[in-house]
């Protein structure tokens, strides 16, 4: 919203297009790139094309769009939530744990990984919120306390969600459907719901406006009557149920979860966010924006090794592009500030 | 049939050598009660530890000493595990089990255990290049020999595609790292030895030119694209399980990939993942040779169902007992000497006998 009054002062007839404005520059430019790198990828490696590989950047897609879509309402705040990427290996290792160890039904298993994600959601919310702590400082401890609540809960072991094939492997077809001989990726569908419905939620709800107003300016929130906390409280709420989400997404993607796993996904998460065009600083951002940058991020890590690029070089890659995105927040800052 | 009776063969030899080396006599007239022993493993989250632990409790039962079983909360917590192995010290044990998440942080800890003639006993990875006369001696499985186990049955399943082939084959590795010794020497052996057997059958053999550097470096290879068989190394840039899956990928992806091997739970899980979208290993007319390593309710179920042609299972519980009994023969001071503790090739066929069945799990 903001960054659109200051197009207006510095404009120019692409900016000022009524359909550019109406997407967003950021978005269009996400999505250009996005476009590119598929295509570049396309055309220096025939693998990358193939049906599977389109699959498995889906299933590699699903968990970090919910966790980025998540941390996109923290990040909108003008907050964040470090707690999400071992959150999530803690509430889906211990629903897991409940269905195969426990001899529990898998619904059990998933209603305890969404309610997990969601009782640390309120956890996060109300030590930021009631207790005042700074955000990364509160979801720096609640991290640390999901990653021993994992170990306790399952006695250390690994877990493994029940198998595809298996009659109880259901939550995998929920992200995967096989018909006839081929499979879909089921799970898209899923995320584009429900970034669609955050979308309306945001743009067209008072709770949703008042989200983004409080990261845009907290006092003149305050002060025009908003009740900053249960907003606030409400961010965190919904990060955490996104949390338990994609806790699901994924033990349905991959074999093994072991407790203490998950670190430093929160950060590709929050990466992809900002590539997205969430402000770092808060107010302004869209989950449209989150999951562009979520499939720029999947994009890039499947396509890089398909060009033979050794590792070490794709991580450098990933974050030369998150400096870029960093930088064009930075820019839209000062433009606002001018 | 053949395959089945060299697993046999290969177990009984390894058993063999595991009871060879038992250093402690169960004499009834000695009385281990006052003996204390402080173990500080890798962490437990992987199942692996669990049996491990396992193991040494039942040796401690049966000798009636007293164990303190601990481990950092992950295997990059190298700080957690010093702190863990400062108060063993401290509490001045018979004698210390260590499995060192890097030997340059524990250097003058073992050096204070040796000054107070407390004996430690390397397992697992062990402490390599420990100080002089810190470790008197290590109970570890053999992983060189372990990757030369999984490449002998990989190759006697490839063998005629390799002799036959027309144009270059290539055989793919999915490594979790180029840092531990493990997963190294595990790849190391798997490379040089299916190398050498290709070799034998009159084959040119290099590594991918966009194989890891540590792996060309240290196998008995060099970089060549044009070589008959092929051996590509890839390891990811950080321990995801998406990175390794995307790996695996792209090298059922290329056309003259022929077998594939990961070199732990986590690689061979990655390999099983990307087959998810892809259907392409097996033993079947031209399906991909896939060969893993240890176990886990996944890789299991791949080998059971015929995706996986085998894999490589270490000993742990064995492992356990074993540590125990050296570390008891040493607070004695008695002789001790390392010991391998073995590794088993499984399949489909021997994976629920109960030789094999007790070092798997879920």
């Amino acid at each position: 919203m903001a960054d659109k009054t200051a197009n207006k002062k510095t404009g120019n007839a692409f900016t000022n297009n009524p359909l550019v404005k109406l997407i967003g520059v950021q978005k269009i430019v996400v999505l250009l790139v996005l476009i590119l790198l598929i295509v570049f990828f396309r055309a220096n490696s025939t693998a990358f094309g193939k049906y599977s590989t389109l699959l498995s950047i889906m299933d590699y897609t699903y968990y970090l769009a919910f966790l980025a879509m998540g941390v996109t309402f923290c990040l909108l705040t003008g907050g964040v939530d470090l707690s999400i990427g071992t959150g999530m290996f803690c509430y889906a290792i211990i629903g897991g744990y409940l269905i195969t160890h426990k001899d529990m039904p898998v619904i059990v298993g998933i209603l305890v990984t969404m309610l997990l994600g969601l009782a640390m959601g309120t956890i996060n919310g109300l030590i930021v919120t009631r207790g005042g702590h700074a955000p990364f400082l509160a979801t720096l401890c609640t991290m640390m306390i999901a990653r021993g609540l994992g170990a306790i809960a399952t006695n250390s072991t690994s877990v493994t969600w029940p198998a595809y094939s298996a009659a109880n492997g259901w939550t995998r077809r929920i992200f995967k459907i096989t018909i006839g001989n081929t499979k879909y990726p089921l799970g898209l569908l899923w995320v584009i719901l429900l970034m669609i419905a955050f979308s309306v939620f945001l743009n067209r709800t008072r709770p949703g406006r008042y989200i983004t107003a409080i990261g845009s300016n907290e006092e003149a929130a305050r002060l025009s009557g908003v009740n900053v906390k249960n907003y606030k409280m409400l961010a965190y709420m919904i990060c955490g149920l996104c949390t338990g989400l994609a806790g699901l997404a994924y033990s349905s993607a991959f074999q093994s979860m072991a407790p203490s796993g998950g670190g430093g996904i929160e950060l590709n998460a929050i990466g992809a966010a900002i590539i997205g065009g969430t402000s770092m600083s808060g107010g302004s951002g869209s989950v449209v924006g989150t999951i562009l940058g979520v499939f720029i991020m999947s994009v890039l890590q499947t396509g890089l090794p398909y060009i033979g690029l050794q590792a070490n070089y794709q991580q450098i890659i990933i974050g030369l592009v998150l400096i870029v995105a960093v930088y064009i927040d930075v820019l839209k800052n000062k433009r606002l500030a001018r | 049939m053949k395959r089945k009776l060299m697993s046999v063969m290969l177990c009984a030899t390894m058993v063999a050598s595991m009871l060879g080396s038992v250093a402690v006599k169960a004499d009834e007239e000695v009385d281990y009660s006052g003996i204390t022993l402080e173990i500080v493993s890798k962490g437990l989250q992987h199942q692996y530890w669990q049996a491990v632990l396992q193991g040494v409790n039942s040796k401690a039962e049966e000798l009636g000493v007293t164990v303190n079983f601990v481990g950092p909360d992950s295997e990059s917590d190298i700080q957690q595990q010093v702190t863990q192995l400062q108060s063993a010290l401290d509490s001045n044990p018979s004698a210390i089990g260590l499995a060192a998440l890097d030997t340059s942080s524990v250097e003058d800890l073992l050096t204070q255990a040796a000054e107070a003639g407390i004996p430690v006993i390397g397992f697992d990875s062990g402490v390599p290049d420990a100080p002089e006369g810190s470790v008197y001696a290590t109970c570890a499985t053999d992983n060189y020999a372990a990757g030369e186990l999984a490449a002998e049955m990989v190759y006697e399943a490839i063998q005629e595609t390799v002799v036959n082939a027309e144009s270059s084959v290539r055989i793919g590795v999915v490594a979790q790292d180029a840092t531990s010794e493990s997963v190294v020497n595990r790849g190391l052996g798997f490379i040089d030895k299916i190398g050498e057997l290709a070799e034998a059958d009159g084959k040119t053999v290099g590594l991918a030119s966009n194989s890891n550097e540590k792996y060309i470096t240290d196998s008995a290879f060099e970089a060549d694209d044009d070589a008959d068989v092929i051996i590509e190394v890839l390891v990811p840039a950080s321990v995801t399980s998406e990175l390794s899956a995307t790996d695996a990928g792209t090298l059922m992806d290329k056309e003259d990939t022929i077998a594939i091997y990961g070199s732990n739970e986590h690689s061979a899980n990655a390999m099983i993942t990307a087959n998810e979208n892809r259907g392409v290993l097996g033993t079947g007319e031209g399906q991909i040779i896939a060969a893993g390593f240890d176990s886990g309710a996944s890789i299991k179920a791949a080998v059971a169902d015929g995706t996986f042609l085998g894999a490589i299972t270490q000993a742990p519980v064995a492992m356990g007992e074993t540590l125990v009994e050296l570390m008891v023969a040493a607070a004695l001071g008695e002789e001790v000497e390392d010991v391998d503790t073995g590794c088993q090739w499984y399949t489909a066929e021997n994976m629920d006998d109960e030789e094999i069945a007790q070092n798997l799990y879920d």
